[in-house]
């Protein structure tokens, strides 16, 4: 099963968290406040 | 007729890309692999998405815009429920993880991509990292106390020698089977569906009566895919939400 051939495992792993960690960041950081924002915003319209 | 005789298995084989072999430290070899082209791809759709659906920040929705809230929704109202208000600040991590594995499941069904979660060191990786940083966490929130956890509420006294063994195995098998449901479930969906197209392809290229007769079993395997596609969008949300629980469980203790 080529799956279990050891060669490349810490790159795959290397890759895949960097990867994730990118996107919490980036996420974390522009996009989820973003929704948060325009939510709010769309409440302080509706409601006053 | 020679593709046949290629395994089914051969399309998850990780093949370097773009290599570089240093002499240093030993032997350091530095490569771009497929599989890594596939999760820079998967990361990069994701936060392209999310930039082009954002349709400036309008406050009248687009209908990409009604996608991405939608789905911001979903996975907002999944971590309220399952960890609670009081705990969004996990929100920014299993939103990314639903994205990171829906796309990486995604790109995987479009022909001759590779699918990242086929990885077993890569399902795995992300199911034991989880399982450690939730238990740490529940250790660090909760101390000796977490090993309360192991102790059903409501069991009868004579029981607990019995049931402590049994919950803690299946604590620890939490590890395992978050990791090995996703990689299992998409192994067994891509080598279906190169098995059922290494059996097609011949039977169309046979002759033109072959190929019309062909059909009817070609469009069962064109329901295979939008299936693989559903079993995509299924297995990112259903890693999500046991994420979650986990998260709750180490969280509550019960």
């Amino acid at each position: 099963m080529p799956q279990l051939l050891p060669f490349y495992f810490v790159n795959q792993l290397t890759f895949a968290f960097v990867v994730l960690m990118i996107m919490v960041y980036v996420f974390s950081k522009y996009i989820l406040p973003m929704f948060t924002e325009l939510f709010l915003t769309r409440m302080y319209i509706t409601k006053l | 007729m020679s593709f046949l005789l290629h395994s089914p298995l051969e399309q998850f084989e990780v093949s370097s890309l773009v290599n570089l072999q240093l002499p240093v430290l030993g032997y350091t070899n530095i490569s771009l692999t497929n599989l890594g082209l596939y999760t820079i791809i998967a990361v990069y759709l994701s936060l392209a998405f999310h930039f082009v659906a954002s349709n400036n920040k309008s406050v009248i929705p687009s209908r990409w815009s009604i996608s991405l809230e939608s789905s911001f929704a979903s996975v907002h109202s999944l971590v309220k429920a399952q960890i609670g208000a009081a705990n969004e600040v996990y929100l920014p991590f299993i939103y990314s993880l639903f994205f990171f594995i829906l796309f990486a499941n995604l790109s995987g069904n479009v022909p001759y991509g590779f699918t990242v979660t086929t990885s077993i060191i890569v399902a795995l990786g992300l199911s034991v990292t989880i399982f450690l940083g939730v238990t740490i966490l529940s250790l660090s929130l909760h101390k000796l106390h977490f090993f309360s956890f192991f102790v059903p509420t409501g069991a009868p006294t004579a029981l607990i020698p019995l049931l402590v063994p049994i919950e803690i195995i299946s604590y620890l098998a939490r590890a395992v089977s978050l990791g090995v449901r996703l990689f299992a479930n998409m192994v067994a969906g891509h080598t279906l569906l190169k098995i059922l197209s290494g059996f097609l392809a011949p039977m169309f290229t046979s002759g033109i009566i072959a190929a019309v007769v062909t059909l009817l079993p070609f469009t069962i395997f064109v329901a295979l895919i939008g299936l693989e596609i559903a079993v995509s969008f299924i297995q990112a949300y259903v890693f999500c939400i046991l994420t979650a629980s986990y998260l709750k469980d180490a969280i509550d203790l019960h």
